[in-house]
């Protein structure tokens, strides 16, 4: 299907949806189009046919009833932040953009649970229920941009789902919007399940199931007492080595960060500048969390020493809030600070088992010097969720294809080491080609079964996650109706 | 203009972007729409696309999105990259310009508010026409109502008096008066010129000054915006002094004459201009001197002018803490624009209102007494709105609170 | 040729045990490879399957023409103190799993209804937490991965050995809790914690609603406890209600809490246990809910644990009851009849509050099903993955009742 474009003229499809949504919210021009052709990789692009916002869960519904009953492709969006590429629609796919649906719904202090609309802003139901004492606790890097709904279909995680579990441990109930326009309530408020945990399925299922269209979150408490260290080494084998001590201690820190000198150095030039030292070859930030302030502070020393033990120059305590604050900003920010080391970026996440991380790291950076390559790795240790990032330019097709092998070394080397492709940012287009090296055919085409018993005709973020041409066939066996 | 390194007229602004998001949610039309064409990043996508050519500058929905840009330059200050919106932006909006020429009520606008002759009777009928009283008693929401309701709000407590000569030798200072900031709001240039001189600084007029050229170079008329920069390089010549301005916009855009004219002249005017607050609080942030206690509630609202394109936080803040018993609430989002940006009020009235309505609602649950805010556009378009919404707060400029304060301490003659 | 005789051909004689007491053949592959053959040719030929672990939980009732146990899977590949991370086979008994961790100072934080020897898997496909659930989530939340064999002999592997993993769909969450309907687990990849070098218990006695109350001034408190478990008279062998509070980690954490707990119970009214004392009030805990016919569990928000325990108690009588407030999960047992567990079912379905049939004689389980009275669109989905993941129906699993 093609939809034509013209200011004047819209197609019928358009109408059909302007009437459903106000002509406002129904985006057809190409300029209008454009800006949505990434997401927050812009090395994949694709042009949406039709993009529409629609303001209310009613007009939702009624937008992908409409889609269905013409049978047209379509892909949910929150606000395209996402690293894989999963919020692109191409040619003949509507764009259902989210960002409108950013009401919070509940929040329900007795239960510690909220419920949202999939458009509202992580870092805004944080903001609304810290009043209460209570948080929502994943909290990507990304969290002052991006959506719950985005977080849901990625399972983001962030650096305090060290200690309190990625999104998934974090939904409890889902409204969600099947491609036949159907639909489903999957969980209840109290987290246990009505038969197999659907909840547990649909998070991390990318888009490719439905439209989250209501979320039940749990909230956390806010932790009373914490304490933030940032440790400097001069070798990130030694850097690597100092998260290994902690972990195999049995300390569970609320979160556990590093980065390397390229990405210390991008920080302290922007904004959020947090005072990392800038001759450090890599540092941590660690924060230990509770409710005693004194185990905590016993911890947090347990830690530092571990620190200085495995090599560590300085380790310094964040005195004050504001300090602990800018040393966190500088961290969140990091990604988005790589603009200033180069035009385009390779972004990796990759995870590997924790004691390999000294190894790895080591084999890493060895791979980018080979290539003369700038490897920037900004990432969450104590999972061994890596992300070694690669600048370059993308104007000088030598240069690229060097990435590309270097990029290719440097998941292989994390494979090799027990690892996985992605711990975070999911497959969506980016990583399709990497996903036939973990899973063999059969496993492939579970999933691609599992996602068609949800989407039968595959209707939902077509052409994602799954790279159909490695999947052993199954029975296509459609939903029981 | 900015026949930038590589001479990419300012578009080399943009590349540092890598679409992480971070600025969508600080940039207020996005959150008026949620469309990401409403928002920074997709906005320099649309400039990256004009300037591959991939987009045309006739592009109407290209212009569309530009157009509903506010140019606040909230997504500046978050933007880990640095990226340099503002001057991509006036480089694309320059290429709209000469595409389909600047509109006709934009024209008006300009030719009505800031040529020197015409102005002069717009203002003159303007401040006959608030003296009537019509224009509060009209303010609504509609086209014609809000423009009344910005009118109403240009209104200012009718006192002249003059510093007593505190401290000496007082160091001198040039005043730039403006257009609108002269036409309508001449108190706040009074309360300037008093606060200034409570403050160790004999304030000096400049003859030839004219409109600084921030609402041309806005509408993509960056050659009259040069224009009108030159002519003002010239009347306040090469001294050393100070410039002082109250109005940010003005402000913001007299700091970058450098940029705009692309000589040394200009970066040396540049390096003059000073906002008023930035003034009185000093180098040192010690001012300035304090006044008499005033009991009220008053909400900052920072004009994007000076606090995302000037970077000055600070020095307003000083002024209130010069004020005993006066105390500020805080607003949340505060920090955002309200929608004015210059001729935008005019020219995209509906994400202008959409803009502001946001605003107006978290003023009217806070209730302040006063929202101050340093800015003309700023204070008519939130005027406007209270007035419309019929919350009875004031708008006024900080200075004005400083120079109530003084009087009431006996400062003046 | 009989079912006995073709799959001792295909498996050999080793992989055949005994017959139960219903002459149902009986068949232990040894490897994950032979449960795939295995199922393979049962999808073919039209066999239906009983799945068994060490037969210490379900009863081994359900009507099949053979029944595999996974208890020759007992295999440990790999335990990895420093990554916490643990792969075992499905077959292993949870208490030598433990041991074998314990030597290697690592600690799996999950402490299910059952006898020790309960298989991994089985903890697994039914999702049953105990009070650790409290400290450390439910059973999915202990999971990296899982390698499982569809219905029609298919080897599918999910997840895998590190801590964050997002590719592909998760189909270890769908096998968390499936009761065995979309597969037989074969390995699970786990997530374990260090031995916490401190574990003490300590108990109050009391009414109820008093016991209630101090569980959520606990809470309120911002304790951090392992479990904190309301269980009944009958349950726990005592003349009042009990409430348990287990506290586990680094000694100056437990320190801190048991200073915390004095305060919130309003001073020191609970009695620490010595260290047998501790484990034999958790063993039987655990061990209760093996013995009586019927066992089910529910979930709801913590504000309705009061008004559940109402419900259950005025339903089905005071039973045996183990409860964990805050986590807003209860879990019965005792005797009860179809009818009322039908009805339960519905009024708590209006509650938003899911019964999860976790125990029960086949007539029972098959007549009420182990899952039920879904919310809307939820049954078309669960028929679907049945059809997709055992296309044949070999696998008999009392999915949903009648
Ligand atoms: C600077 C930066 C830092 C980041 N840091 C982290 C991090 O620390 N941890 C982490 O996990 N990720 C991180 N990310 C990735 C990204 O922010 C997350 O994946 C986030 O969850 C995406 O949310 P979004 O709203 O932007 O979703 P989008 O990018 O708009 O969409 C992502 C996917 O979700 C689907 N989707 C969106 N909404 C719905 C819905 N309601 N129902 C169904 N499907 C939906 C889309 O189809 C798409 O496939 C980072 C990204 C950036 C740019
Ligand atoms: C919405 C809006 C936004 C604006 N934003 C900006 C902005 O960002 N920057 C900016 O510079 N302007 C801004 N203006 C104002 C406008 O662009 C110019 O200030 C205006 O053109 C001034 O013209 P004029 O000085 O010739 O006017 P006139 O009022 O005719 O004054 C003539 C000249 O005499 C000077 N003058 C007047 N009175 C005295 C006196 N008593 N002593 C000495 N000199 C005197 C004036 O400064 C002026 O130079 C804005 C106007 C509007 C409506
Ligand atoms: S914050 Fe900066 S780098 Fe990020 S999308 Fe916005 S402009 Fe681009
Ligand atoms: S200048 Fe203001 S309105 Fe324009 S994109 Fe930036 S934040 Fe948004």
């Amino acid at each position: 299907m093609r939809l034509l474009y013209s200011m004047t003229a819209p197609s019928p499809l358009a109408r059909d949806l302007a009437a459903i949504v106000g002509a406002k919210h129904v985006r057809e021009a190409l300029a209008a189009r454009v800006t949505y052709a990434m997401d927050g990789l812009p090395t994949h692009r694709r042009v949406p046919d039709l993009v529409v916002l629609p303001g209310t869960r009613e007009e939702l519904i009624a937008v992908v009833r409409l889609l269905a009953a013409l049978d047209v492709p379509f892909v949910p969006r929150g606000a395209g932040t996402g690293l894989s590429g999963g919020a692109l629609a191409g040619e003949g796919t509507v764009l259902i953009v989210l960002t409108r649906l950013n009401r919070i719904v509940r929040i329900d202090r007795a239960n510690r649970l909220a419920v949202v609309e999939p458009g509202v802003v992580n870092a805004k139901l944080t903001a609304a229920t810290k009043p209460l004492g209570l948080h929502y606790a994943p909290d990507p890097s990304s969290q002052t941009a991006c959506t719950i709904g985005g977080n849901v279909a990625e399972n983001a995680g962030g650096p305090h789902c060290l200690k309190y579990g990625v999104t998934a441990n974090h939904i409890l109930a889902l409204e969600v919007l099947l491609a036949d326009g159907s639909l489903v309530e999957l969980g209840s408020p109290g987290g246990e399940t009505w038969g197999p945990d659907l909840v547990g399925v649909f998070v991390g299922s990318e888009g490719n199931f439905g439209v989250a269209t209501r979320i039940t979150v749990r909230l956390t408490p806010v932790p009373r007492a914490v304490r933030t260290l940032l440790a400097d080494f001069t070798s990130i084998r030694t850097a690597g080595e100092g998260v290994s001590a902690i972990i195999a201690a049995g300390i569970v820190p609320a979160a556990l960060e590093m980065m390397d000198q390229s990405c210390i150095r991008a920080v302290e030039d922007s904004v959020y500048a947090a005072g990392y030292p800038r001759d450090a070859a890599a540092v941590l930030l660690v924060e230990i969390d509770g409710r005693n302030a004194d185990a905590v502070v016993a911890e947090a020393d347990a830690v530092a020493d571990l620190l200085r033990t495995a090599g560590a120059r300085t380790v310094r305590t964040a005195a004050s809030e504001a300090e602990r604050e800018r040393l966190w900003q500088g961290r969140k920010k990091a990604f988005g600070a790589m603009g200033r080391l180069s035009r385009d970026l390779v972004v990796q996440d990759a995870v590997v088992p924790r004691s390999a991380l000294p190894d790895v790291l080591e084999t890493i950076y060895g791979i980018a010097q080979r290539y003369g390559l700038v490897v920037s790795n900004v990432f969450h240790a104590g999972d061994g969720n890596l992300h070694p990032n690669i600048s370059f330019d993308a104007t000088d097709p030598a240069l690229k294809q060097r990435v590309e092998a270097a990029s290719a070394e440097i998941m292989s080397t994390c494979i090799a080491a027990g690892g996985t492709i992605t711990g975070e940012h999911g497959v969506g287009l980016d990583k399709l080609r990497y996903m036939p090296l973990i899973f063999d055919a059969e496993s492939l085409g579970a999933m691609q079964a599992l996602r068609r018993v949800f989407d039968p005709e595959e209707r939902v973020n077509p052409g994602k996650v799954v790279p159909v041409h490695a999947c052993r066939e199954w029975a296509s066996l459609a939903r029981a109706s | 203009m900015r026949e930038g390194k590589e001479g990419r007229g300012g578009f080399e602004g943009l590349d540092a972007c890598v679409h992480c998001g971070f600025c969508l949610q600080a940039c207020p039309t996005f959150l008026a729409t949620g469309d990401e064409a409403d928002s920074p990043r997709g906005r320099i996508e649309l400039m990256r696309a004009l300037e591959r050519g991939d987009l045309t500058a006739s592009d109407p929905a290209l212009a569309y999105h530009l157009d509903r840009c506010l140019g606040c330059r909230g997504c500046e200050p978050v933007c880990p990259s640095g990226v340099q919106y503002g001057i991509g932006l006036e480089a694309a909006r320059q290429r709209i310009a000469e595409a389909r020429g600047v509109s006709r009520l934009a024209r008006l606008a300009l030719w009505a508010l800031t040529s020197p002759k015409v102005s002069r009777v717009v203002y003159w009928f303007a401040r006959g026409f608030r003296a009537t009283g019509i224009p509060r008693r009209l303010a609504g929401w509609g086209r014609l109502r809000f423009a009344m309701g910005m009118l109403a709000a240009t209104q200012g407590g009718e006192m002249r008096t003059k510093a007593r000569k505190v401290l000496s030798p007082p160091s001198p200072a040039l005043l730039f008066r403006g257009c609108v900031q002269q036409g309508l709001f001449s108190h706040v240039h009074d309360a300037t010129v008093r606060t200034l001189g409570v403050n160790g600084y004999q304030v000096g007029e400049v003859k030839g000054q004219v409109c600084c050229g921030a609402l041309h170079a806005h509408a993509g008329l960056l050659d009259e915006a040069r224009a009108l920069a030159r002519v003002n390089v010239a009347a306040f010549g090469e001294g050393d002094e100070p410039i002082v301005v109250n109005s940010a916009g003005c402000g913001a855009l007299m700091k970058e004459y450098g940029h705009l004219l692309c000589h040394e002249q200009g970066e040396r005017f540049g390096a003059r201009v000073r906002d008023v607050t930035e003034l009185l609080a000093g180098d040192a942030m010690r001012g300035p001197i304090g006044g008499a206690p005033l009991d009220m509630h008053v909400a900052y609202d920072p004009p994007c002018h000076l606090l995302h394109a000037q970077g000055v936080a600070v020095p307003p803040l000083r002024l209130f803490a010069a004020i005993p018993l006066l105390e500020l609430v805080s607003v949340p989002g505060a920090a955002e624009c309200c929608g004015s940006a210059g001729l935008f009020t005019l020219l995209e009235p509906e994400m202008s209102r959409a803009v502001l309505a946001a605003k107006i609602e978290r003023l009217r649950e806070t209730a302040p007494q006063v929202v101050a805010t340093g800015n003309p556009g700023c204070q008519m378009q939130i005027g406007a709105g209270l007035a419309a919404a019929g919350v009875a707060t004031r708008v006024r400029h900080p200075v004005e609170l400083l120079d109530d304060a003084y009087r009431a301490a006996g400062r003046y003659e | 040729m009989t079912i006995l005789e073709k799959v001792t051909a295909l498996l050999g004689e080793g992989a055949v045990l005994e017959a139960g007491t219903d002459r149902v053949p009986r068949f232990a592959p040894g490897s994950p490879d032979a449960v795939a053959l295995l199922l393979g040719t049962a999808h073919q030929e039209g066999w239906r399957v009983r799945i068994e672990g060490a037969g210490t939980w379900l009863q081994s009732d359900a009507p099949a023409d053979l029944a595999l146990t996974t208890r020759r899977l007992d295999r440990i590949p790999a335990i990895e103190p420093p990554d916490l991370t643990a792969t075992a086979e499905a077959g292993i008994g949870l208490d030598q799993l433990r041991q074998q961790l314990a030597d290697r100072g690592a600690w799996l934080g999950i402490d299910p209804p059952g006898l020790a020897g309960r298989t991994l898997g089985s903890v697994v496909a039914t999702a049953s937490a105990g009070p650790l659930r409290h400290g450390f989530g439910p059973i999915k939340d202990h999971l990296l991965g899982v390698t499982f064999v569809t219905g029609d002999g298919r080897m599918v592997q999910s997840g895998g050995r590190v801590m964050k993993n997002v590719a592909g769909y998760d189909l270890t969450r769908l096998q968390a809790g499936g009761f065995g309907a979309f597969g037989v687990i074969v390995l699970v990849h786990l997530r374990l914690r260090t031995l916490p070098r401190a574990d003490v218990t300590y108990l109050l006695e009391g009414a109820r609603e008093d016991l209630t109350q101090v569980g959520e001034d606990v809470a309120a408190a911002g304790l951090t406890p392992a479990a904190l478990e309301l269980v009944s008279p009958a349950l726990a062998r005592r003349d009042r209600w009990v409430l348990g509070v287990r506290l586990a980690g680094s000694p100056a954490l437990v320190a801190a809490d048991e200073a915390g707990l004095g305060a919130a119970s309003g001073g020191g009214r609970f009695t620490p246990l010595r260290a047998e004392e501790a484990h034999a009030f958790w063993m039987r805990l655990a061990e209760g809910f093996a013995v009586r016919p019927v066992t089910f569990r529910i979930g709801g928000v913590p504000s309705a644990s009061d008004e559940l325990l109402d419900l259950l108690q005025h339903q089905l009588g005071d039973e045996w009851i183990s409860a964990s407030p805050a986590a807003g999960s209860i879990r019965w047992t005792g005797e009860a009849s179809i009818d009322r567990l039908q009805r339960l079912r519905r009024t708590l379905a209006g509650l938003e509050v899911p019964l999860t049939l976790e125990r029960a004689p086949w007539p029972l389980r098959s007549a009420v099903g182990h899952f039920g009275a879904y919310r809307e669109g939820v049954g078309p989905l669960v028929t679907g993955l049945r059809r997709t993941f055992d296309p044949g129906a070999a696998l008999v699993v009392a999915t949903e009742g009648e």
